[in-house]
């Protein structure tokens, strides 16, 4: 670590001020543009204009749309984000109670993604040409390419439905108290399906993108100079050529850590994951503004860090990078 | 959203489109999961009474007690207090936490809550009740007369839009002479107040725990103290409730149940199979399972027109008469032969429900059950329409359109499309995002034909009413969107409320629909119906209310 690096560090951390600036605003503008009033929802089917106009007044509705504009701004760069209209509860501690449904279901995504994306890969790439290959390579597009929240009530159906392996949805059993182990291991029979269903096209994914990079070390010298002092095949794969394929799989783990904190919507939908995607949709379907702002910020804000994270970790990984 | 390795620069690109990813799931979820009904549907809540007897409602068997009840529901329940909102998803779930004054038995007559008794005065304008003795609030603290005055006062009157709009125009006062005892006083005669007390119009709240604070915003709104049968334990949002047996309870011996449990599972499928899979004990069916549900051994299905969504619900086409044609009687009249309803029934509510007869539901006791089915003849519209001088142009068509609809109700609009072409109309379909539909055609009364599914409610009062009020043309949900004004039709409605007897009420509402029909404001196509599957062993259970577990037990 060098003082370049660092400067490299600070300077893109600065560079994502001006950033989230610009996502607050779009931000801001999307959720005003989007048709819907939130008012109605809150005042139910026979309020008053007079109940609409108290409750505009209590949420600062009423005001002209730059002050709120102004407001939201000044109360962002304070972390605050207000009350959730369907909670009545301060957004971050609504928000809070979700994170770690979402954290658990998207890093187990991650761990299964990351483990049989690239060793599928690796195994896909020694066996070019065979049947095994072959296979490999077909699972992965079609993991890849079919929808997931299909693929997800298909697992449903199969694994906890028709095999009684799993259960069918949630997070926990409704029906026991368990507690200590009893409960985790609870929760991670829980976990499974959906984490599998969330890290099923990133596998395929991972799988073309190993395969395909150690494809295009092939030819390579280093690669033509390890067989030449007599490595083992084995050797020469996973003590070279995976080393230097590991640049692109790092670039899209990156790419993915910035969606850990929203979750994946439609995963949580189908299989009743309390987690955050789950809540964001329902605060655009119930037009609760400030939870939503909040939860669109945050995501934000995780990609724009995630993504200063990946770049140096890139520049660690590769030398050649340079910190221009 | 793949990006291979490049140089470095590459990257600054990629965060643009990945901040903006969330937005993107955001506008394309569409129809996986159920939007928690606030106002998603006019819903008139109320508990009211099954249209089949519920096969599990009434038990023969000496009730046993123990065990934990699974209730599935498809939204969040989201904040936990009933009298602050009108919200489906809220009542469902904290019904069981509350009491009303009054409660609704099966076939909707007043039955004894937190009132043991009342009395109403010859002239309709004074109601008073006795409260019960001894009764507590979860926390310990007696509940006593100043509790109902004030969450009438202080909660319901400001924040309970049903019964802020019903209640507060013509209520002069409550008095609350003792402890035990409520006054409520009306400026005018207003028959329908017994039906607007059970646990989802107006439920109690504590005055000692909400006087003097935010009651929006009150911490106790996410963990409950009530009076009802079951008592908060836990809520883990998005995920589940959980509530054990009240053991103070003021009626004796209830509730059964050890322990309620509420699980929210949006995606219908998979509630579905979680129900058959034995890990939920109570689904609300899909129309497309129900066929399927009854074959299946070893479950029941019921049905019921009510629930703490909405009760007696009628999916309604809107036709503006501020625009013409649809100002004329002739031409709306003409328009309703040309709607197919047996279709309808048959392809939109898998045969779950019934065609409409008039502007009442069927299954409502002021409906005059005299009423013949509407007539179907694509013929006799076309003839109207001609006689009505709306000839065809070239290409066959009369006049055009524009439908203003929610997408959930595309598949409906659809076939009314094909029935209006039939006769030369042309229909526009613009389907809208449901929130927006809605304020399209209430707030912002830009639209030919709307729809809103109208749920009666218990009484006229509640939930008819203002479907055809002249007064009620206002920019406001589920008022009179049509525009509609018929002075004779104001005074049956006035009274209708006027009149405390119900057997004198009837006769009132039976010439009104008459009146109704013979102006076809609106063309009322589906009466809804709510399915929905237990297990056998299941019993008491009332699901035309929100408190449906305080009677549920669970043989063995």
């Amino acid at each position: 670590m060098d003082s370049r690096l660092a400067a490299y560090a600070t300077r893109r951390v600065i560079q994502a001020i001006p950033l989230m600036f610009v996502v607050l605003t779009i931000n801001f503008a999307l959720v005003h543009l989007a048709p819907g009033d939130p008012i109605t929802f809150l005042a139910g089917d026979q309020g008053s204009q007079q109940y609409f106009a108290e409750q505009r007044a209590k949420y600062g509705l009423d005001l002209p749309i730059y002050e709120q504009y102004g407001r939201y701004l000044l109360h962002a760069a304070r972390g605050d984000f207000g009350y959730s209209f369907s909670y009545g509860q301060g957004v971050f501690a609504v928000i809070l109670e979700r994170v770690s449904a979402t954290l658990l279901l998207m890093i187990t995504a991650q761990l299964f993604a990351v483990v049989l994306g690239v060793f599928g890969g690796v195994v896909a790439a020694r066996h070019r040409g065979g049947w095994a290959g072959t296979a490999i390579r077909t699972g992965a597009a079609l993991g890849y390419a079919l929808p997931v929240f299909w693929v997800g009530q298909l697992f449903i159906l199969f694994f906890a439905f028709r095999l009684d392996l799993f259960p069918t949805f949630g997070m926990e059993s409704p029906k026991s108290d368990y507690s200590g182990l009893r409960r985790l291991a609870d929760i991670g029979h829980h976990l499974f399906l959906p984490a599998l269903a969330v890290s099923l096209a990133e596998i395929g994914l991972l799988i073309r993108i190993t395969d395909a990079s150690l494809r295009d070390l092939e030819g390579a010298e280093f690669v033509r100079t390890a067989r030449a002092k007599g490595l083992g095949e084995r050797a020469v794969t996973y003590r070279h050529m995976l080393r230097n394929a590991l640049l692109p799989i790092v670039t899209v783990i990156g790419g993915r850590i910035g969606t850990l904190l929203t979750g994946a919507v439609l995963v949580e939908i189908v299989f009743a994951w309390p987690g955050l995607g789950r809540l964001l949709f329902q605060a655009a379907v119930t037009r609760d503004y400030p939870l939503l702002m909040a939860m669109v910020v945050i995501s934000s804000a995780s990609v724009v860090v995630a993504n200063i994270v990946t770049d140096i970790a890139y520049a660690l990984l590769d030398p050649r990078v340079t910190y221009g | 959203m793949v990006t291979l390795p490049q140089p470095r620069s590459a990257s600054r690109l990629r965060w643009g489109v990945f901040a903006l990813l969330p937005l993107l799931l955001v506008a394309c979820g569409d129809d996986s999961a159920t939007p928690p009904t606030a106002t998603g549907r006019a819903n008139t809540t109320g508990t009211t009474g099954t249209t089949e007897a519920s096969p599990v409602a009434s038990a023969t068997a000496a009730p046993q007690k123990g065990g934990t009840l699974v209730v599935s529901t498809a939204s969040d329940p989201g904040q936990l207090n009933p009298a602050i909102t009108t919200a489906g998803g809220t009542h469902f779930a904290a019904g069981s936490i509350y009491n009303g004054l009054v409660d609704l038995d099966k076939d909707f007559k007043p039955a004894p809550d937190l009132a043991e008794s009342w009395t109403v005065s010859a002239d309709g304008k004074s109601y008073t009740f006795k409260l019960v003795k001894g009764v507590k609030w979860h926390d310990g603290v007696p509940f006593t007369s100043a509790d109902v005055k004030f969450t009438f006062e202080e909660v319901l009157l400001k924040f309970h839009a049903r019964t802020k709009a019903g209640v507060e125009p013509v209520l002069a006062g409550i008095d609350t002479p003792d402890d035990l005892t409520v006054v409520f006083r009306f400026k005018t005669p207003y028959a329908p107040l017994l039906q607007q007390l059970n646990v989802i119009e107006a439920p109690i709240v504590a005055k000692h725990i909400y006087e003097g604070t935010d009651i929006q915003t009150n911490p106790a709104n996410l963990k409950p103290v009530g009076t009802g049968p079951f008592r908060f334990v836990e809520y883990k949002k998005g995920q589940q409730l959980t509530l054990e047996r009240n053991p103070d309870y003021f009626k004796p011996g209830l509730p059964y149940l050890d322990k309620l449990v509420f699980t929210i599972i949006p995606q219908d499928a998979t509630r579905v199979l979680a129900f058959e899979n034995n890990e939920v004990d109570y689904v609300v069916l899909p129309g497309s399972e129900v066929a399927r549900f009854e074959k299946l051994q070893s479950v029941v299905v019921g049905r019921s027109a009510a629930g703490s969504g909405g009760s007696f619900c009628v999916s309604t086409i809107i036709p503006n008469q501020d625009k013409a044609p649809l100002d004329r009687v002739d031409v709306r009249l003409a328009l309703n032969l040309a709607v197919d309803r047996p279709r309808m029934v048959k392809q939109i509510l898998f045969d779950e429900g019934e065609a409409a007869r008039g502007p009442i539901a069927s299954t409502l006791w002021a409906f005059d059950k005299s009423l013949p089915a509407f007539e179907y003849s694509a013929q006799k519209a076309n003839d109207a329409l001609d006689k009505a001088g709306l000839k065809r142009g070239s290409g066959g068509t009369r006049f055009k359109l524009t439908a203003v609809v929610p997408t959930t109700q595309s598949r409906l609009m659809e076939i009314l499309k094909e029935n209006f072409t039939a006769v030369g109309v042309d229909l526009d379909l613009k389907l809208l995002e449901v929130n927006e539909a809605n304020a399209t055609v209430f707030m912002k009364r830009d639209f030919d034909l709307g729809f809103a599914s109208y749920c009666n409610g218990p009484d006229p009062e509640i939930g008819v009413r203002r479907v055809y009020d002249s007064a009620n043309i206002k920019a406001v949900l589920f008022s009179n969107g049509a525009a509609y004004r018929n002075p004779k039709v104001d005074d049956l409605f006035n009274q209708g409320v006027a009149e405390v007897s119900r057997e004198k009420r009837i006769p009132i509402y039976a010439t009104l629909q008459k009146a109704l029909i013979a102006d076809m404001p609106y063309l009322w196509l589906l009466e809804t119906r709510n399915a929905y599957a237990i297990r056998p062993n299941l019993r008491g259970l009332r699901p035309w209310t929100s408190n449906l577990a305080e009677y549920a037990w669970i043989a063995k």
